[in-house]
């Protein structure tokens, strides 16, 4: 539940970094685009509506979802389908989750040893979803590729982890759209350098000024025929949202 | 000394009756030689035996240890035989199921054998104190404590997981079972609640609230840890699981019957397989022994056993290599008299013969006494174990199995006769060495 949520999140400012950019791409060193796309996660705050489909061998299921964030240190996403897991809720506070559980009324936190785990079922991990971690920090970056590439201009830019980074990937390929700065896909390598999980970005949408992709497909490279898709329904940003929104008790209380 | 000497001449050295019945007239002298110096023969005596009853204790508490990690497997946690989907060996995949049918079929099968269903998942505890990563066991009581005595393992509160109680708040609590070092972990005792999320089988989120009404004793390490026990109503009602089984557990009256028994089982589930086929992707339904289940256990009972004796051959070669002292002492002193028994023709291989049965009679004697003296500890005064539950109350853990803080004693009576005959083997390879400095006497030399 957790991990959705974080992911959900996660998206959505992701979405809103992009849309906020616009700077042409060319005048941008490695940095200052990966501070850009950092930057994108920490948007102000955002009010989103989205759905999430699973895809695995054993089922495929579709939730609905409305999530909010403030910063990259509060987010909270509450189910709205399906019914049976309706109104489920989870809180993202600096790092920790905690999901509200309507059905029982009981708030539980998300321990650390299960951060690896998955997210809601989907193939994001909840560590995906709550890493307060940038790649500014955690990555050094540098501009691997600039210029045509199936007909479209993109910038492909490479993170490798610092030696001292306490991170998942060991390299990350993103590649982004040389015009909108909008990202187009990012490829996630392990510390030996096999290709562990892409995720593909489109369905771009102009919002204001910043060109955001309404969908992410993340495709685990071990089972190719499964898929996490998220679809933005409507994304909107500097809607005014106070830290208290983002508390436990407003957890219980929404009900 | 030389009184001794005399009386082994006058009584055994008559040429005619040496010939007659050469082995029992040097059997006889080498007993007599023995007791010409009593205290020095005792000293030998003594540290062979310390050795071999050494032997017989490490035996003994090595074969209480094994047997107890075999029940441990059999009786406790695994039971004698299982049947798993190979997707459920191999990651443990929640939608690997046998069919619930399965159960009855089987248990026409193998009608002597005792079965029980089992189900997995993995899941989030929360408590008021903490929350952890939990692994999730249900099992159904009744036919569980057909097969495994875990519900007698209780070691607060009471095994109770059929009761469920509808609170208040109108939501049911069914009762779970938890490891110590959860409940130590997440602060729980009996009668607290217990809040469990999980991925159900539908993909939903399952939540529920259950009662915590025991807390088991330490069994296996993981479950020690992380492990919840319900029933399988509760399972299958926070899983959204109708039907179906992760894990059947068999439990055999004569563990004799065990490879038997697998092959019956395995045409079993080969017919019901080929009856209706299951899902691919679960894979085939395995069956496994326990040995198949836990190897670890099974490859640490087979070193163990090599370890054991090599060990027992360690300490009784040390006690061995100090008879030799005594022995060599022995044939120093009576270098005189070897020199008198070679001058009136006695044959140098006699001689080597001789001193051989005097080895042979220490070894034999030392066998004897080091047998009874470690039988008579192991049945007498360690008959209830060696218990180390002040300092160790949870016992050990050992190769993911854990040991009871009071260990046991088992002795089978051919290990005693094969320690014993290892003491009398290897002390005999140990009186080569002096007897052979017997043989390269020079008589002439010897006697001066």
């Amino acid at each position: 539940m957790n991990l959705r949520t974080c992911a959900k999140r996660r998206l959505a400012l992701l979405c809103l970094a992009l849309l906020t950019t616009p700077m042409p791409a060319s005048a941008l060193s490695a940095d200052e685009l990966i501070r850009h796309i950092d930057r994108l996660w920490r948007g102000d705050t955002s009010e989103a509506r989205l759905t999430m489909t699973v895809k695995t061998d054993r089922y495929e299921r579709t939730m609905s979802m409305d999530a909010w964030s403030r910063g990259k240190t509060h987010s909270l996403v509450v189910i709205r389908e399906p019914v049976k897991d309706r109104d489920v809720a989870t809180l993202k506070v600096d790092g920790n989750i905690w999901n509200y559980l309507p059905k029982i009324n009981r708030v539980t936190k998300l321990p650390s040893s299960m951060m690896s785990g998955s997210w809601m079922g989907s193939h994001f991990t909840n560590d995906d979803v709550v890493k307060d971690s940038s790649f500014e920090t955690d990555y050094r970056s540098t501009i691997s590729f600039q210029g045509e590439r199936g007909g479209h201009r993109v910038i492909e830019l490479t993170s490798t982890a610092r030696p001292d980074a306490a991170v998942v990937w060991g390299k990350v390929l993103t590649e982004i759209d040389g015009k909108t700065l909008a990202p187009l896909a990012q490829r996630f390598y392990d510390e030996g350098g096999a290709l562990i999980r892409t995720m593909v970005f489109d369905q771009p949408k102009t919002l204001g000024e910043r060109v955001v992709p309404m969908r992410m497909r993340l495709q685990p490279e071990d089972k190719p025929k499964e898929l996490t898709v998220i679809v933005y329904e409507e994304i909107r940003f500097g809607t005014p949202l106070e830290p208290r929104f983002f508390s436990l008790q407003n957890l219980q209380r929404r009900r | 000394m030389v009184r001794g000497h005399k009386r082994g001449l006058d009584r055994g050295l008559d040429r005619s009756q040496l010939h007659g019945r050469r082995v029992p007239t040097l059997a006889f002298m080498a007993w007599r030689n023995l007791w010409r110096n009593p205290s020095r023969s005792a000293l030998t005596v003594a540290a062979l035996p310390g050795s071999l009853v050494l032997l017989i204790l490490y035996l003994a508490l090595v074969s209480g240890m094994t047997r107890q990690m075999v029940e441990h497997a059999t009786d406790l946690s695994i039971g004698h035989l299982q049947v798993q989907r190979q997707a459920f060996i191999a990651d443990q995949d929640l939608y690997a199921t046998l069919p619930s049918a399965w159960l009855p079929q089987l248990q026409q099968a193998l009608p002597k054998a005792r079965i029980t269903p089992r189900l997995y998942a993995s899941g989030l505890a929360s408590a008021a104190q903490a929350s952890n990563g939990v692994m999730i066991k249900a099992i159904d009581p009744s036919s569980e404590r057909q097969v495994t005595r875990v519900l007698d393992s209780v070691r607060e509160g009471d095994a109770q997981l059929d009761a469920p109680q509808v609170g208040s708040d109108g939501l049911t609590r069914h009762q779970v079972l938890i490891g110590a070092q959860l409940a130590k972990n997440m602060k729980l005792s009996p009668g607290d609640e217990l809040v469990l999320v999980t991925q159900a089988a539908d993909a939903s989120i399952g939540n529920a609230l259950f009662r915590v009404s025991g807390v088991l004793k330490p069994i296996d390490p993981g479950f020690d840890r992380s492990g919840v026990m319900m029933s399988i109503v509760a399972y299958r009602s926070l899983m959204v699981m109708d039907d179906g089984f992760h894990e059947l557990a068999i439990h055999l009256d004569d563990a004799a019957l065990l490879s038997e028994t697998q092959a019956r089982l395995q045409r079993a589930v080969a017919e019901l397989t080929a009856e209706k086929a299951l899902d691919e992707l679960g894979g085939a339904a395995v069956v496994r022994n326990w040995r198949q289940v836990v190897p670890a256990v099974a490859d640490m009972l087979k070193v163990y056993g090599g370890v054991t004796w090599i060990m027992g051959a360690i300490i009784v070669a040390l006690a061995a290599l100090g008879m030799v002292n005594t022995m060599l002492m022995a044939i120093h002193e009576r270098t005189h008299e070897f020199g008198i028994l070679r001058a009136i023709g006695m044959h140098k291989g006699w001689l080597l013969l001789m001193v051989m049965l005097e080895s042979f009679g220490l070894a034999l004697l030392s066998a004897v006494i080091g047998a009874a003296i470690g039988v008579a500890l192991v049945l007498g005064p360690l008959r209830r174990g060696i218990d180390m539950s002040a300092s160790l109350p949870d016992g050990f853990d050992m190769v993911g199995v854990n040991i009871e803080p009071v260990l046991h004693m088992a002795l089978a009576p051919q290990q005693v006769a094969y320690a014993s005959l290892m003491v009398v083997a290897l002390a005999m390879i140990a009186a080569l060495l002096p007897s052979w400095r017997v043989m390269r006497l020079k008589p002439a030399e010897a006697m001066r």
